[in-house]
């Protein structure tokens, strides 16, 4: 086991260095730079902006620079707001996206699993109809669609939530619209996933010999279909942490949370090379190591999965 | 050929292809058949759209801004709209009635409104005042309507030609690599293994943003990512059936790699592709509708659903029939799509049904 995660730590490295590389010459492939705009700068003080950011050095020369900073800890700085450092635009955007992702996972988690299983004891009751309809529409209606109606009606019409804002403005109310809609498609995927996966083990012998034995069914749902039905669930958790990340993206925006997400966006439009390599390699290093974290509660629910 | 068929019995037995059978089993399934019925009249639509009586997606009568959605003319809307506006100054001062200067306002406003406004618009005349806003106005003047059916068609149409060509590429890709196997298996495996680690979206998003936001991009964007599902579920197939029977026996009669693959194995996956198919288009219209509301998508004056969401959303306070009707029609739509995927491999899979 402790072999399985060494390796497969080291095994991250590539990939973390394959993401920067294309983002790299990516970025730079396109015709203009950070300094180019609207008001063209004098050719003298365009040269000098060029050169404190080393930018006139050859591209392969300016990537090995980049490398052993990004090795340092050292994003560099942003080219588009003088006087900082994307590692201070990360530290302070970070914790909010996190925070925001992170609940609203555990959200859809806690309430997916929930509904899944309610379902699936209550087979073809209103309440199995009335919550797999409500997840059909979780998955088929968009975020930004789910958001700001969401939004609509309990900020606006109803007053009951800030329309915008975070923590330190508003309390701990801003986040509950945020943090619902964006857990709106991954609570509806899991809960159909959870629901049909329950329905299986439900079926299987070793719960007829759990039931034969005269265990009570909340003994019999958490003790025993749980872990084994929490399978397809945890696989589908890869997945749902780029589309949370990609999703949070819209939701910084819609309720104005000053998160990465917003930074990102703007930083692709202002060509801040530096800002958007950096956001992609804290987005990258997070996904990749969710995997990585799910892969190894896959193989501690499922003991036939071996390591070697 | 006919071949007639007789049991032990010497009854007469009707054989069922596979594709009848799944027909079959489609029709009985009420939410998969509304589905199809709403994505057919969503098509008939907007393949009729001009000939259709809806006005210009982007003609602007700026004096028709932000009209409510009604089954009244646009003159009648800037009428009450007026005489609302004077009713509640007059109230504000304490008066019931309007005074002679405010009477004199509305009727001058009655007049000039008769007196139709004509409008030169693509070598058309157009009266305008006597248009009907049936799903109201934009911040510019535009029929919601025209906005939607029009923007329906741009959404549809990156939806479909997306979920073609990335179907094309994945259902290639991945029956020649599930086929022929060996290095040139594992190395495009490896490849699809990398592309699945990184954070796509964000490259499609940096893309966007760097290379300029136009229609060719986004889908070349888009579709260098979306077919490597296919291919990794072409692949799965064509290793089961690899090995089978009437595989065998093609290749004993001299079939080459690519008949095998293109006539016999590729043939044999269809029901897979196509319901993957119908899945792919919901999830391209959702893509393209998120870049779009990040103001990465498709550029004025054409619209698609994401512009017009974007565009609602920003206006939903005061004007929400701006997000509402966009929202409707395009969740309608993905509805649809995506019960008619569920349906079709319920159908062509009976097997599958209670599974994701």
């Amino acid at each position: 086991m402790t072999k399985y995660i060494i390796r497969r730590v080291l095994g991250l490295i590539p990939t973390i260095f394959i993401i920067i590389t294309i983002c790299f010459f990516f970025i730079r492939l396109a015709p203009g730079g950070p300094f180019s705009s609207e008001k063209k700068l004098p050719p003298q003080i365009l040269k000098n902006m060029q050169k404190k950011y080393h930018m006139d050095q050859p591209l392969i020369v300016q990537y090995g620079q980049y490398l052993v900073d990004v090795l340092r800890g050292d994003l560099g700085p942003s080219y588009k707001y003088k006087d900082y450092d994307v590692n201070y635009f990360i530290k302070q955007t970070l914790p909010k996206s996190m925070l925001l992702g992170g609940l609203a996972l555990l959200v859809a988690l806690i309430l997916g699993i929930g509904t899944g299983m309610i379902s699936s004891l209550k087979r073809n009751s209103w309440i199995d109809y009335s919550s797999m309809s409500v997840a059909v529409i979780g998955i088929s209606v968009p975020l930004f669609v789910i958001a700001p109606i969401l939004m609509y009606i309990f900020a606006m019409k109803l007053n009951w939530l800030p329309v915008a804002g975070w923590l330190d403005d508003g309390g701990a109310k801003t986040l509950v619209l945020p943090v619902l809609s964006l857990s709106a498609p991954y609570f509806a995927m899991i809960a159909r996933l959870s629901r049909a996966s329950f329905l299986d083990s439900l079926r299987s012998d070793y719960i007829r010999t759990a039931r034969a034995k005269g265990l009570k069914t909340s003994v019999i749902m958490f003790k025993h279909v749980l872990k084994g039905a929490s399978l397809p669930v945890v696989s589908y958790l890869g997945p749902a942490f780029s589309g949370i990340i990609t999703g949070s993206i819209v939701i910084e925006q819609i309720f104005r949370i000053p998160g990465l997400g917003r930074h990102f966006v703007q930083s692709a439009f202002n060509r801040d090379y530096t800002m958007i390599m950096g956001t992609v390699i804290v987005y990258s290093l997070i996904l990749v190591f969710m995997n990585f974290l799910v892969d190894i509660i896959y193989g501690y629910l499922d003991p036939r999965i071996s390591y070697s | 050929m006919e071949m007639e068929h007789y049991n032990e019995l010497n009854q007469h037995v009707k054989g069922v292809s596979l594709w009848q059978d799944a027909l079959k089993r489609l029709k009985k399934n009420r939410m998969a058949m509304f589905g199809l019925y709403i994505i057919i009249f969503y098509a008939l639509i907007s393949l009729m759209a001009p000939i259709l009586p809806i006005y210009s997606y982007k003609q602007q009568v700026l004096n028709h801004q932000y009209l409510p959605p009604s089954f009244k003319t646009a003159g009648q809307l800037l009428y009450e709209k007026k005489s609302y506006f004077l009713h509640a100054m007059a109230a504000k001062e304490g008066r019931t009635v309007l005074n002679s200067k405010e009477k004199k306002q509305l009727s001058d406003l009655k007049q000039s409104l008769a007196v139709e406004k004509k409008k030169l618009f693509n070598g058309k005349t157009v009266l305008v005042n006597q248009r009907h806003y049936l799903l109201g106005t934009d911040s510019l003047g535009r029929d919601l309507l025209a906005r939607i059916i029009y923007g329906g068609q741009v959404s549809m149409m990156i939806g479909l030609i997306g979920a073609l060509t990335s179907m094309f590429i994945g259902v290639v890709l991945g029956a020649l690599s599930g086929y022929i196997g060996g290095r040139f298996d594992t190395l495009l495996m490896r490849f699809v293994d990398i592309m699945y680690s990184l954070p796509y979206l964000l490259l499609v998003i940096i893309f966007m943003a760097i290379f300029g936001r136009n229609i060719a991009n986004l889908f070349f964007a888009l579709a260098i990512v979306s077919w490597l599902t296919v291919a990794r579920v072409v692949r799965g197939q064509v290793l089961s059936l690899k090995n089978s029977e009437f595989i065998e026996a093609a290749r004993a009669s001299g079939a080459g790699t690519g008949r095998i693959v293109f006539r016999h194995l590729i043939p044999n996956t269809s029901g897979v592709i196509i319901v993957y198919t119908t899945l792919t288009v919901p999830s391209f219209i959702m893509l393209e509708a998120f870049l779009s509301f990040l103001g990465l998508g498709v550029q004025a004056p054409f619209a698609s659903w994401g512009v017009l969401i974007q565009n609602g959303v920003y206006a939903m306070t005061t004007y929400p029939w701006l997000l509402w009707f966009p929202a409707i029609a395009m969740t309608l739509f993905l509805f649809s799509m995506n019960f008619l995927g569920d349906g079709l491999r319920d159908a062509l899979d009976p097997q599958s049904k209670n599974k994701l």
